[in-house]
């Protein structure tokens, strides 16, 4: 078989993108409330975030706004996998109901295919308020400007997103193999909200924890130092982007073996 | 013989509970996690506070504290608005409206279970693991018994939110988003997350009139008094008295009124 290219599967996503969208907007209703409640959320993250820090001038040698561009980093590169990887959670309804069979009979990547299938707007609200958190702190901060910095800025965001992405992938994937898998969902999911912190309020024992078991020090803490920090960038830093995209390759065979485990519910 | 009926739907939750015994524990390593992350991130806001008692805590009574109150959560969500904008929106809320009980007691009952499941599985536990840890900084005394009646009274209040709100699914068809916003809502102003106490002062008041914080603050705040006051008792349970025959009266009209409006497709 043709494999196909990079091409091919940039306009194929463009059309499953848009049907999505277009039966998203058939239950308005249902999508402003999503927006709003997607708003919300963020919005308590912030307030809570605000009540803890504001009376501090700084925690662990961290001020304010280095925290609050933490906190920005985070929410930014945890959009992608609210936008984009989205199917994750209903991945164990389809299998569960024998429904997951039709993704296994197309001539395209069956990963692909399936997390093309939902585009969660709703994400999109929260990049809003991660880039804004962003450039608030960077001005506080005053970290200068350099179109430099916005290029690493952009590079070490994509890459930590896949982190988030790849826990959620795994996650996911155990469904093929346990029942009740929301909870391992649930649980991974949950992970995102401790990204916002700095590494080093933990003891050693869970340093090592969150930077190589469970890498969420790689969402936000590890690639953001390369912005805050420029003078004592750790290797980890650097070696971030390489770390999101080993985890990502890893979730997905993963993710793919399960799936080509999967022998459906036999209707 | 009427309380039976109560009762026998309990039997049948606790079984139910007792079922999912892997996403129990999933759910305990998912807590574990979190009071970790607490315990090093206040730990944390102390050492840079430089001082050993902030807005009146210290850092053991903080920490006890979230960890009670995290323990509480877990024993008090019902995940109610969950549950009924699901059969709202499949129409199985039918079946629930024909049978011989209330819809309103029913739900409340068939979940009755998990809290029996829940107290003595997490709630207990945790009590007495913190209780023996900290050796004595829980006082064990009358103020049990107070808690105890506000436990109830905070059950009452916070199923009749979870109930008001899950009746706004009638009419929005949306449940993400629905709950969502009462979760975040709920969980911030409650002082599930961070103690009232830490609140800036204005919030504080606003929050003093508004029925969140009598769910998880004020059991709190009267276990974790050694001696309170006698008019301090009164105040906090006289309150939530005065929430909990308001909140019921208000989802209990909004309720009925709604059912009115209930459509469902097919059948």
């Amino acid at each position: 078989m043709k494999r196909k290219g990079l091409r091919f599967y940039l306009r194929i996503y463009r059309k499953i993108l848009a049907q999505d969208i277009k039966s998203k907007m058939s239950y308005r209703a249902d999508f402003i409330i999503s927006t709003i409640g997607m708003i919300f959320t963020n919005i308590a993250g912030f307030v809570s975030f605000w009540i803890l820090f504001r009376s501090f001038p700084s925690i662990n040698g961290w001020s304010y706004h280095e925290m609050l561009f933490l906190y920005g980093f985070s929410l930014v590169s945890l959009t992608p996998v609210q936008c984009l990887f989205d199917n994750n959670w209903s991945l164990r309804q389809y299998v569960y109901t024998g429904d997951f069979i039709k993704y296994c009979f197309r001539p395209i990547n069956l990963f692909f295919y399936f997390q093309s299938e939902v585009f969660d707007i709703k994400g999109l609200g929260q990049l809003a308020f991660g880039i804004a958190t962003i450039a608030y702190s960077w001005s506080k901060i005053g970290l200068g400007f350099s179109a430099l910095m916005l290029l690493k800025l952009i590079v070490f965001l994509l890459t930590a997103s896949l982190i988030m992405i790849a826990m959620q992938n795994a996650a996911a994937a155990t469904c093929f193999w346990i029942q009740n898998s929301f909870y391992v969902l649930d649980l991974a999911f949950g992970m995102k909200d401790y990204a916002k912190y700095p590494i080093t309020i933990f003891s050693t024992v869970f340093k090592f924890i969150f930077t190589f078991v469970v890498p969420i020090a790689f969402i936000a803490y590890y690639p953001s130092l390369v912005i805050l920090r420029p003078d004592e960038i750790p290797l980890l830093s650097w070696l971030s982007p390489l770390v999101g995209i080993v985890f990502f390759y890893l979730s997905y065979r993963f993710w793919m073996y399960g799936a080509m485990k999967y022998s459906g519910t036999g209707s | 013989m009427k309380l039976k009926k109560y009762l026998t739907l309990t039997r049948a939750g606790i079984i139910e509970a007792l079922q999912f015994r892997l996403s129990a524990f999933i759910m305990v390593v998912g807590n574990i996690l979190y009071l970790i992350i607490v315990y090093f991130l206040w730990k944390a806001i102390y050492a840079s506070s430089g001082s050993d008692v902030v807005n009146g805590m210290t850092f053991h009574d903080t920490l006890i504290y979230l960890v009670l109150a995290t323990a509480l959560f877990n024993f008090m969500e019902m995940y109610t608005v969950w549950q009924m904008g699901r059969s709202i929106q499949s129409g199985k809320i039918v079946l629930d409206l024909i049978k011989p009980m209330n819809c309103r007691s029913y739900l409340f009952w068939s979940y009755s279970g998990n809290f029996v499941v829940n107290f003595f599985f997490t709630f207990l536990p945790t009590f007495i693991i913190v209780s023996a840890v900290t050796d004595g900084a829980v006082p064990l005394g009358i103020n049990l018994l107070y808690f105890v009646c506000s436990v109830v009274m905070a059950i009452v209040i916070n199923y009749s939110i979870d109930f008001f709100v899950g009746t706004i699914c009638v009419y929005t068809e949306s449940i993400w988003g629905i709950n969502i916003m009462k979760q975040v809502v709920v969980r911030l102003l409650s002082g599930a997350m961070i103690p009232i106490a830490f609140f800036p002062e204005a919030l504080r008041s606003v929050i003093y009139y508004l029925p969140f914080q009598w769910i998880y603050n004020a059991p709190l705040t009267l276990l974790l008094d050694g001696s309170p006051g006698t008019d301090k008792v009164l105040e906090v349970l006289g309150t939530q008295l005065i929430w909990c025959v308001v909140m019921t009266v208000l989802s209990k009209l909004f309720w009925r009124f709604s059912l009115r409006q209930i459509t469902v497709n097919g059948g």
